[in-house]
């Protein structure tokens, strides 16, 4: 177990696939949003892919450990110091009772993960041990961690030492631009031909308002066809509203002119049209993408896809350890 | 003895509280950053003298580590 000192900004636990199979109750997966870190960061330190970890969000937390343990860090950097010495990243790292870990603010990225062996022993709810704090449920009961609260860990048997090669690792990027996925529909038939053109070639810019709910954007305007603007009045006045509809994960659900990206967290149904969506294989990227951060979007088909989320799970295991 | 407060976290500066020449004590609130909906405070290290503001309200797109305040 450890105890948490500082709790960082809304650092939180969090499991892969994450509460899977509730979304027709209203219950979003949660988990990690780069979840292509996270995973290395369980292989690292020989859990199974998806145990639950911490998440932490821009500054990180300190943690006083109260046994050996093994552990490792992924993701953003956050300039980790054990005991006040540097801790390396993407490596297994040996933990004495008594030391605390300290993280300070992300250099580089925006989300790291912290995830020792075997794990966090939260009690899981409807299968997962995902914090989701709208509804108060998972992790550390419900919420973000608190200090002075002891967070209990499983059993484990980590080997310090290992190490991700740099080739497995998500390249992190530093010149503020991110290329995103994007799968048309379910509503692209209510933009227009100029509304699709200016989506894919437009600038947008991530806004500060933007968390685990949702992502929120800002560009140009969008441009509709008839099906929005000539509809039955139970549809609702504006272009962008359509009557209540379920949401996909990832969906990009247009409020009015803004564009918001409903992430882990996110909402299972709504009142507006999503004329695209960001399929999993690209919210790694939308995890490290930080405030004032541009956002280019790549139309892609579902198979290529799913074909990129399989080649990133293809490299959360043993084959990418050195 | 001079203290630089630098920006704890990404994002952007949503109220600057103090100007060049405000006396301050320690712990007052410097500056309000906004980042995931949240507002992140950052504090006045020691009592002293504002001697030099580098961010400006409104500002987007920030990055942690830069310095925001100098006080003497």
């Amino acid at each position: 177990m450890f105890e948490v000192i500082k709790p960082g900004l809304e650092t939180s636990v969090q499991d892969w696939p994450g509460r899977y199979g509730y979304w027709n109750q209203g219950f979003p997966p949660s988990g990690p949003m780069d979840s292509w870190s996270f995973r290395l960061g369980n292989v690292l330190v020989g859990n199974e892919p998806g145990t639950a970890g911490l998440e932490c969000q821009y500054i990180g937390p300190s943690l006083k450990f109260r046994r050996d343990t093994v552990i490792a860090l992924t993701g953003a950097n956050m300039q980790a110091k054990l005991e006040g010495e540097s801790c390396p990243m993407w490596e297994s790292i040996s933990i004495l009772s008594g030391q605390t870990l300290e993280l300070t603010f992300a250099s580089e990225g925006a989300r790291a993960y912290i995830t020792i062996a075997g794990g966090i022993a939260v009690e899981p709810l409807l299968g997962s041990r995902s914090t989701f704090h709208k509804a108060g449920v998972g992790g550390m009961g419900g919420s973000a961690l608190r200090a002075e609260q002891i967070v209990p860990v499983g059993d484990g048997k980590g080997e310090p030492g290992r190490r991700v090669r740099e080739a497995a690792r998500p390249l992190i990027r530093t010149d503020k631009r991110w290329e995103i996925e994007a799968v048309a529909g379910p509503n692209d038939d209510w933009i227009d031909t100029q509304g699709h053109e200016r989506f894919l070639s437009a600038d947008w810019k991530l806004s500060s308002k933007s968390d685990r709910t949702g992502f929120r954007l800002e560009g140009p305007d969008w441009s509709f066809t008839p099906k929005a603007t000539n509809k039955l009045p139970e549809h609702g006045e504006e272009p962008s509203n359509i009557i209540d509809q379920g949401y996909p994960l990832g969906a990009i659900n247009l409020a009015g002119q803004t564009p918001i990206i409903l992430v882990n967290d996110g909402p299972s149904m709504g009142g507006f049209i999503n004329p695209y969506t960001v399929p999993q294989c690209a919210f790694w990227k939308l995890g490290q993408a930080k405030p004032g951060e541009i956002l280019n979007f790549k139309l892609v088909t579902v198979a290529e896809a799913q074909k990129s989320a399989a080649e990133i799970g293809a490299l959360c295991d043993e084959s990418s350890i050195e | 003895m001079a203290h630089e407060v630098t920006l704890q976290t990404a994002g952007n500066m949503w109220k600057v509280l103090v100007k060049i020449g405000d006396t301050v004590k320690a712990g007052d609130t410097l500056f309000i950053m906004e980042v995931m909906k949240m507002e992140v405070p950052h504090e006045a290290p020691d009592d002293g003298v504002v001697k030099a503001v580098h961010v400006e309200e409104g500002a987007e797109g920030l990055d942690a580590g830069m310095i925001a305040v100098e006080i003497e």
